[in-house]
C-alpha cells in the first residue's frame, strides 16, 4: 500500500512520536487538518514537514511568528503597470502564495499568530477556498507550543481548533523521562552525522493520483449502523464525563470528521470496512477537545460501550476490542472489568476539581474585563512598531518601508516622476507588557469559601495580565506581609507558578494594610515603567498597621500607581478601600453573595448609567 | 576546559584570543566550540565585557566574513538580511495574456549582512520585536534564506542580564533553545577576580592590547570545513553515551526538572549534544570523546534549568563522570 511509504518516511524522521505519526497519516488520508502541540525540540516541526514533502510534490511550509501578516499568507502583492490600453493604469496583483497552491501546509509555530493572521487562516483551512478560488489543499499540519500561560502568543481557542479534526500531544523524551526512548534518539543522533535537519524522505513522494485512491478507497469504506450509534454514542459519552464546560463536543468534529478519521484508520489498518476496533482513532482527535483525564479513559468508555449496548453502570467489558495495528504509545492498555469503571469516575472526579474546588463558584467576568479595560487604557500609549497595525500615512523614511508604501505613489517614485519620497504606513502598537501587584488578605476570617473564592479571583487575575505579558508580584498579607519572588525578583512572569500559589488556604492573623501595600510600593519604586497596578483582595478593616494607610496613597498618586480594591466581606465596605481607588484612579469592586452560595464580583459604584 | 589544547589547530586562534582577551577561559572556548560545531551561542553579561570583541578577534583570526548588527527596538528583518529594493520586471505575454506589455514592480532582498556573514554578532537580541527576531531565528536554524543555503557558521548572540532589565522581553523558551551552547558572562572588574582586571589594566596601559588590533589571520578559512567533515566521525563510547543519560535523568527525576522550569529538550539534549561532545574532543585533539567533554553540559544548562539546578551541575556531571568511568 502506498501509504506504507509515507508511514516509513515518518517512521525513520523520528523515534517514538507514535501517536503524531498515525495521527498525521489519518489525517492525510481523510483529507482532515491536524494540530500537533508539545514542547520545543520535541519533533513536532520535523514530522510535520516531513509528512509534508513524503506526501505531496507540492508542500507549503508556512513559519508563524508574532506579527504574522496576514498578507503573508494570502501572497505577494505586486504592482502592475500596463500600457495596454493606449494610457497607462497601475493595478495591485497578487501573485498566490506558497498556502494557495500547496495540497500539503506545514503551518509552524501556529500558536504565535496573531488574530489577525488566524482570522484569514482559518476560513481557507475550512473552505479550502482563497481569493476566490477553490484551493488544491488537502491537509494542514499545524504545531503549537503547549497552552501554557508561559508560552508567548495567544492560544488557539478552542472553537478555532475544532478546525483540526486530528489532536495529538506530544511531549519530549527528556523531560518525560521516557529512557528507552531516549536512548535510541542518542544512539541515533551518535549514527548519523548529527545535523539537525535528519534528512528523511528516501523515495518520491506521493503523487497526486496515489493520494486520490488511498483517499478514495478510505471515503467508499462501509460504516455499519452499529458502528454509527456507538460512535454517537460515545460523543456523547464523552460529554457526560467531561466537567461542564470542558468538552468540545461539536456536531462538525462528530458528525462530519470522525466518519472520515474512522474510515482512514479502517483503510490503514487493512479492513475493508469500519468496525469496533476504528472507534480508537477518536482518541486521535480528542487532545484539546476534552481534558486529559477523559482521553485517557477512552478505551475504557469504548469498551463499556461495546459491552453494554445500553450504557449501564458498571457493565462488564467483555474483551480488549482488536487492538488496533500500530496503535501504541499512549493507548491505553485494557485491564480488568468493575475496577475500570471506577478508574473512570474517579478520573473524571479528578478532572472536575482541577484548579478548584468547585468549578465556577466565584463570578469574577465583570471584574476581570473591567480590569483588563484598565491595564489596556494604562498601556494605550502606542508607540512605532513595525510589526503594528498601520495607523497613519507619513512620509517614507527608510528604503524598507517600501513593503508599506501607497502603491500608487511607489510606482511614480519608481518612474521617477514624483517629487519626493511616497508615503507609507507608520505601523504602531500599543506598548507591551506593565507590572502588576497582587495583595491578598490571609487573614483569619478569610476562611472556607472566602478563600476559595479568593482564590478563584487570583486566578482569573493572573490569567488576564499574562495574556498582556504583564509582571506579576504576588503578597499575602495579615498583620504582616509576606512576598513570593520568583528567582529573587519580586515582580516575574511565572505565571504557572502563581497560578499555583493562588490555589492557597492559608487563614490565620489579622488584618493590616499598611505592611503589603508598603511592600509593593517599594518594589515599584526599584522598577521603571509605565502601566503600574495594584490589586487588593481582601474581606476586613485593618486592625494593625496605619488604617487609613495615607502615606501610601499619597506615594501611589505620585507613581501614577492604580490600586484596585476588591472586597470580599460580607459585612460594610471599609472607607479607606474607596479612598485608596477613587485617589488612584482604581476600580471597585464588591463580592456579592447570590443564592446557591455563589459569589459574583461587582462594581461597587456603577461608572456610569450609559455604559 | 580551557588549555587543553594542545596539538589542535585551533591552538593559534584560541592563542590570537589569549593575546587579545583577558580572561574569559569559558566564553573563549565555548565560542570556538560553537565555531567547529556550527552551533549558535548565546552569551549573556553586562555591557562592555568583550563578548562582541572575542567574536570578532575569532572571526577574523580565522578569515571568516565577520557581520555586526546593534539589534534595536525597531529592527526590521531587512536590515539584517540585506537591502530592500524594487525591481521592475517586464510581464510575460503567455497564453492567458498575449497582448501583456507592461511591467510588474516586486519588492526584491539583495542578500547582504547576515546572509552572506559566517560569523555574526547580533548584539542586544532580546531588544528585536518579534517579527525580526522570529524570522531571524528560523534563518539561524535552518541556515537558508529561502531555499538558498547561507554559509555561517556561528551566530553569537549577546543580551544584557534580564534580572535589571524593565523593557526587554526575555526570549523566549523556543527562540532560546537554539542556541545550543549558553552562557552567563561578567565584566573582569565586577567578577570578583581582582588579578584578572589588574591584568587587563596593566596590559592595556602597557600598550599589548590594543583597542581594535589589526590582525593577521593565524589559520585559513578551510579550517572550520575541515574540521566539520571530522567531527561526525569521532566515536562516542559507550559509557559516555550511558553518562549523558544519566545526566539527564538525575536532572529530570532527583532535581525536579520539567516541562514547566526546565528546558531539557530531545534536540538539544540528544542531538546537540552529541555534536558538541565531539566538537570538544576534536579540539582537545583526542580521537575519541571522554568523559571530559561531558563538561559541555554545563554550557547547556546555564538557562534551560533553574538557577539553583544549574548551579549544581558541575557537581552532577562528576558523578556521573565517576560512575561511567
Amino acid at each position: 500500500m502506498e501509504a506504507t511509504a509515507v508511514a516509513a518516511a515518518l517512521e525513520s524522521a523520528i523515534v517514538g512520536q507514535e501517536q503524531a505519526r498515525l495521527g498525521l497519516l489519518l489525517a492525510l488520508v481523510a483529507r482532515e487538518h491536524a494540530y500537533l502541540e508539545g514542547p520545543p525540540g520535541c519533533g513536532k516541526s520535523l514530522l510535520a514537514e516531513t509528512l509534508a514533502r513524503a506526501a505531496t510534490v507540492r508542500p507549503a511550509f508556512l513559519h508563524f511568528h508574532r506579527d504574522t501578516r496576514s498578507s503573508e499568507l494570502l501572497g505577494e502583492t505586486v504592482l502592475r503597470a500596463d500600457s495596454a490600453a493606449g494610457g497607462r493604469r497601475l493595478s495591485r496583483e497578487l501573485l498566490p502564495g506558497a498556502l494557495l497552491e500547496a495540497e500539503v501546509a506545514v503551518l509552524d509555530d501556529l500558536s504565535r499568530a496573531p488574530g489577525e493572521a488566524i482570522g484569514v487562516l482559518l476560513p481557507i483551512l475550512g473552505e479550502r477556498r482563497a481569493a476566490g478560488r477553490a484551493l488544491p489543499l488537502e491537509t494542514a499540519i499545524a504545531t503549537a507550543a503547549p497552552r501554557g500561560a508561559e508560552s508567548y502568543g495567544d492560544p488557539l481557542e478552542p472553537t478555532q481548533l475544532d478546525r483540526f479534526a486530528i489532536q495529538v500531544r506530544l511531549s519530549g523524551a527528556v523531560s518525560s523521562d521516557r529512557a528507552g526512548e531516549a536512548r535510541q534518539i542518542l544512539e541515533r543522533a551518535v549514527r548519523t552525522r548529527a545535523e539537525d535537519s535528519a534528512a528523511a524522505g528516501s523515495g518520491l513522494p506521493l503523487a497526486l493520483a496515489e493520494r486520490r485512491v488511498l483517499q478514495a478507497r478510505a471515503a467508499a469504506l462501509e460504516i455499519p449502523a452499529a458502528i454509527r450509534s456507538a460512535l454517537l454514542r460515545l460523543a456523547v459519552r464523552l460529554c457526560e464525563v467531561s466537567p461542564e464546560g470542558d468538552a468540545l463536543i461539536t456536531d462538525r468534529g462528530f458528525g462530519i470528521q470522525a466518519p472520515r478519521i474512522l474510515r482512514a484508520h479502517a483503510l490503514l489498518r487493512g479492513a475493508d470496512r469500519v468496525a469496533e476496533a476504528d472507534l480508537a482513532a477518536v482518541g486521535y482527535m480528542l487532545a484539546c477537545r476534552v481534558p486529559e483525564s477523559v482521553r485517557a479513559a477512552l478505551p475504557e468508555l469504548i469498551d463499556e460501550l461495546i459491552s453494554a449496548p445500553m450504557p449501564a453502570p458498571g457493565g462488564v467489558p467483555a474483551h480488549g476490542a482488536g487492538r488496533v495495528s500500530g496503535e501504541g504509545g499512549g493507548a491505553a492498555t485494557t485491564p480488568g472489568a468493575s475496577v475500570e469503571a471506577d478508574r473512570i469516575e474517579v478520573s473524571v472526579e479528578g478532572a472536575v476539581s482541577g484548579p478548584h474546588d468547585d468549578p465556577a463558584s466565584a463570578e469574577v467576568a465583570p471584574l476581570l474585563e473591567a480590569i483588563e479595560g484598565r491595564f489596556e487604557r494604562g498601556s494605550a500609549e502606542r508607540g512605532d512598531d513595525p510589526g503594528g497595525t498601520p495607523r497613519r500615512y507619513r512620509r517614507l523614511r527608510r528604503l524598507d518601508e517600501v513593503f508599506d508604501a501607497d502603491p500608487t505613489e511607489a510606482v511614480l517614485f519608481v518612474d521617477g516622476q514624483l517629487p519626493g519620497m511616497p508615503h507609507s504606513y507608520a505601523r504602531e502598537r500599543p506598548s507591551r507588557g506593565g507590572t502588576l501587584a497582587v495583595l491578598r488578605d490571609v487573614s483569619a476570617s478569610m476562611e472556607g469559601r472566602l478563600s476559595r473564592w479568593a482564590g478563584e479571583v487570583v486566578d482569573g487575575i493572573v490569567r488576564t495580565a499574562a495574556r498582556r505579558r504583564m509582571r506579576i508580584g504576588y503578597c499575602e498579607f495579615n498583620h504582616c506581609a509576606e512576598r513570593f519572588s520568583a528567582d529573587g525578583r519580586f515582580f516575574h512572569r511565572r505565571y504557572r507558578k502563581l497560578r499555583s500559589l493562588a490555589r492557597s488556604r492559608r487563614s490565620e492573623g489579622r488584618t493590616n494594610y499598611e505592611a503589603p501595600l508598603r511592600l509593593a510600593l517599594d518594589e515599584f519604586r526599584r522598577g521603571v515603567g509605565d502601566n503600574r497596578h495594584v490589586v487588593v483582595l481582601t474581606d476586613g478593616v485593618p486592625v494593625l498597621g496605619d488604617p487609613a494607610v495615607a502615606r501610601e496613597r499619597r506615594e501611589a498618586r505620585r507613581l501614577g500607581i492604580r490600586i484596585h480594591t476588591v472586597f470580599l466581606g460580607l459585612g460594610e465596605c471599609p472607607r479607606v478601600l474607596d479612598q485608596l481607588s477613587r485617589e488612584t484612579d482604581g476600580l471597585q469592586f464588591r463580592g456579592v453573595p447570590t443564592a446557591g452560595g455563589r459569589l459574583r464580583v461587582q462594581e461597587r459604584f456603577e461608572r456610569s448609567v450609559a455604559r | 576546559m580551557s588549555g587543553g589544547m594542545g596539538g589542535s589547530e585551533l591552538a593559534p586562534l584560541r592563542a590570537l584570543l589569549d593575546r587579545h582577551v583577558v580572561g574569559h577561559d569559558q566564553a573563549k572556548a565555548a565560542l570556538l566550540l560553537g565555531l567547529v560545531c556550527r552551533e549558535h551561542v548565546y552569551l549573556e553579561g553586562p555591557p562592555g565585557s568583550a563578548k562582541t570583541r572575542m567574536a570578532e578577534i575569532a572571526a577574523r583570526g580565522s578569515e571568516l566574513d565577520f557581520f555586526f548588527y546593534q539589534m534595536h527596538r525597531d529592527t526590521r528583518l531587512a536590515e539584517l538580511v540585506g537591502d530592500v529594493v524594487l525591481e521592475r520586471r517586464p510581464l510575460q505575454a503567455g497564453p492567458g495574456d498575449p497582448e501583456a506589455r507592461g511591467e510588474r514592480i516586486h519588492q526584491k532582498i539583495e542578500p547582504g549582512g547576515l546572509l552572506l556573514a559566517q560569523v555574526c554578532v547580533l548584539d542586544d537580541i532580546s531588544r528585536a520585536p518579534g517579527e525580526a527576531l522570529n524570522v531571524l531565528l528560523r534563518i539561524l536554524n535552518e541556515r537558508k534564506f529561502g531555499d538558498a543555503p547561507i554559509p555561517l557558521l556561528s551566530a553569537i548572540a549577546t543580551s544584557n542580564p534580564m534580572r535589571d532589565e524593565y523593557y526587554n522581553e526575555p526570549l523566549d523558551p523556543a527562540n532560546l533553545d537554539r542556541f545550543g551552547l549558553q552562557l552567563s558572562v561578567e565584566g573582569l572588574v565586577g567578577s570578583g577576580e581582582p588579578e584578572l582586571a589588574r591584568s587587563l589594566l596593566d596590559r592595556f596601559v602597557d600598550g599589548e592590547v590594543e583597542e581594535q588590533p589589526l590582525l593577521e589571520p593565524v589559520c585559513d578559512r578551510g579550517l572550520f570545513d575541515r574540521l566539520f567533515a571530522r567531527l561526525g566521525k569521532v566515536p562516542v563510547p559507550e559509557p559516555v553515551r550511558q553518562a549523558l543519560l544519566q545526566f539527564l535523568q538525575t536532572l529530570v527525576r532527583d532535581y525536579d526538572c520539567n516541562e514547566t522550569n526546565a528546558l531539557l529538550t530531545d534536540r538539544s539534549f540528544l542531538v546537540k549534544s552529541v555534536k558538541l561532545f565531539r566538537g570538544s574532543a576534536l579540539m582537545a585533539g583526542r580521537e575519541a570523546v571522554a568523559a571530559e567533554d561531558l563538561d559541555v553540559l554545563r554550557w547547556m544548562t546555564t538557562f534551560r534549568v533553574p538557577e539553583e539546578v544549574h548551579a549544581r551541575v558541575p557537581e552532577i556531571l562528576e558523578r556521573v563522570k565517576e560512575k561511567c568511568g
